[in-house]
């Protein structure tokens, strides 16, 4: 378990930077949910992390998991509840890799 | 863990030259910002000493604080004219007064403007004669104009001698500091050979400065190159150079050359001092060779050196990188012997070390230790601990100890970051890991996209152990 060796590797790539933080455009659905046009991977994982914090979403005897409400329901796959574990790679499906 | 701590690295030293003009626009040039010091010991305070010498500018800058409000030549003239004025009776005035008034328009002016108007105030101020400052203020804008070339600076001198004052060593310290200051060190370099053509070569410590600055982004070749050149104008390296150059080898981890360097000092009848020899021991401590780094404690005390703080406490960070604790702690009781008090870097070092043997409890127990004995835990002293006592699958004691350092408003750094997440989720703890996420942004720990590729990257590994039934 190299932590740091690890970390280094990632912020020094920086295509893999870049697919974190570059704009997208998003589909319909996601448009509706962020209210935006354009946001990237962090920025949409940080608004729906947000969301569910201030709806106090997580449920409340197993603060990993989080029940979803509709708005919520309708960006990740439909899910009634979803694992905190799972939401970057929910997230993910959203910003697919862009074909070289 | 066994990357030099920046607490290790002594604190900044700023460089006060060149006072800091006032801060009256925000496109105004830049002081020479503060060179953090990366050497463990104390030399840059020996670097950077000329700070208060007979030709820098002495401005009394409250008066003319913020009387300049914009840049234009125009109103500058009109203001001057008005103080003229007004300031008739009291003809008395300092040339301090002037230097100010032209320090803060320097500030937000570029410097065609600014001599322009200090030409103007020689006209109006009948008792004004400006003096070897009013020049430097000139100088050292004319150094720093981001797109101007050396010309403006030439300018600036050939104004200067053409009013009797020949530039003299201080003249060649404002320039160099403040071209270095704008980065551009090629052409300090090339202005301190043609200066010194001009029999006003710079000073030990203008050459020791220039000398540090161009180890730090030149190749070794270029800088020896240099101290050949200016052996010419009979300027010769001394202990700091070498202590400097010492310095740089020992960085770049070239301990045969930090050697060889070290008997080219013995040749040039230099006795190397305590800085000398914390250098050469910081290089090996960084290396992890502990029986060479206390191969260099003993040749001190047959040298009959004083080991400084800083000594004992590179000598206990090496021992404990290396592995060698309890002759790290063997080295506790020397120097608190010596009449050296252990600060926080000492105990950082020791725990750290501990944290690697596996005795993160032991780490833990000297941590009470240290603020028993009143001296305080700094925020890599929690670090190292947190990072520790994760490895080491203490959880319980790391968020105790996490809830301490949020409390004081501490930032997490980036390896005990990554560490106490992966711990929170190997056991599960998905949404307590969010937390220290939030609180890693909050806190400005590391930038969002590093917390958030960490915590990325363990969730994934955490769904993939999951599937292969090896977590919870």
């Amino acid at each position: 378990m190299l932590p740091q060796r690890m970390k280094k590797a990632f912020t020094d790539n920086p295509r893999k930077v870049a697919n974190l933080i570059d704009l997208v455009n998003l589909p319909s659905t996601l448009r509706t949910f962020v209210g935006q046009s354009q946001i990237s991977r962090l920025g949409c994982f940080m608004h729906v992390w947000s969301y569910i914090k201030t709806n106090n979403l997580q449920d409340p005897n197993n603060k990993n998991v989080v029940n979803c409400d509709e708005k919520l329901k309708s960006i990740l796959l439909g899910k009634p509840q979803v694992e905190l574990v799972e939401l970057p790679a929910l997230i993910k499906l959203h910003f697919p890799k862009e074909p070289k | 863990m066994g990357r030099l701590s920046p607490s290790f690295r002594s604190a900044i030293f700023s460089n006060e030259l060149i006072r800091k003009p006032p801060a009256v626009s925000p496109e105004s040039p830049k002081p020479p910002s503060p060179k953090p010091s990366h050497f463990p010991n104390k030399k840059s305070s020996k670097t950077f000493r000329k700070t208060k010498d007979a030709g820098t500018p002495q401005t009394s800058t409250s008066s003319a604080a913020t009387i300049f409000n914009s840049p234009d030549l125009s109103s500058a003239k009109k203001l001057i004219t008005s103080f003229a004025a007004t300031n008739a009776s009291a003809a008395q005035l300092d040339t301090r007064y002037h230097n100010s008034l032209l320090q803060s328009y320097s500030a937000i002016s570029d410097v065609r403007d600014t001599t322009s108007l200090l030409h103007h105030m020689i006209k109006t101020f009948p008792s004004f004669s400006p003096n070897r400052s009013t020049y430097h203020i000139l100088l050292s804008q004319a150094c720093k104009q981001q797109d101007a070339n050396v010309s403006s600076v030439y300018h600036a001198l050939n104004l200067m001698v053409q009013n009797g004052i020949q530039p003299n060593q201080a003249t060649v310290d404002v320039v160099v500091r403040s071209i270095c200051s704008a980065g551009r060190l090629d052409e300090a370099v090339e202005l301190v050979k043609e200066l010194s053509l001009k029999k006003s070569p710079p000073d030990q410590f203008t050459y020791n400065f220039l000398i540090k600055n161009l180890c730090k982004s030149r190749s070794l070749s270029t800088v020896y190159g240099f101290v050949d050149e200016m052996r010419n104008f009979d300027i010769k390296p001394d202990l700091v150079t070498y202590t400097i150059l010492i310095d740089n080898v020992c960085n770049s981890k070239n301990l045969r050359e930090a050697t060889r360097l070290i008997g080219v000092l013995n040749d040039c009848g230099f006795k190397p001092d305590c800085y000398v020899y914390n250098t050469i021991m910081k290089g090996y401590c960084s290396l992890s060779k502990g029986s060479e780094a206390i191969g260099v404690y003993n040749k001190m005390k047959e040298e009959g050196v004083e080991p400084d703080l800083v000594t004992y406490n590179t000598l206990i960070f090496g021992l404990s990188k290396s592995g060698r604790v309890s002759e790290a702690k063997k080295f506790l009781q020397i120097m608190a012997t010596m009449g050296h008090f252990p600060d926080a870097v000492t105990y950082t070092s020791l725990m750290n070390g501990m944290c690697r043997e596996k005795d993160a409890l032991g780490a833990l127990a000297l941590l009470e230790e240290m603020e028993v004995r009143g001296c305080l835990p700094n925020s890599c002293t929690y670090n190292t601990l947190l990072h520790g006592l994760c490895k080491l699958r203490l959880l319980e004691k790391g968020i105790q100890l996490y809830g301490v350092m949020k409390e004081a408003d501490m930032k997490l750094e980036t390896a005990s970051y990554a560490t106490f997440v992966r711990a929170l989720c190997r056991e599960g703890r998905v949404a307590e890991a969010y937390g220290v996420f939030d609180y890693a942004v909050e806190s400005k720990s590391l930038t969002d996209v590093a917390a958030y590729s960490t915590l990325e990257s363990t969730l994934k590994w955490l769904k993939k152990a999951r599937e292969q039934g090896l977590a919870v």
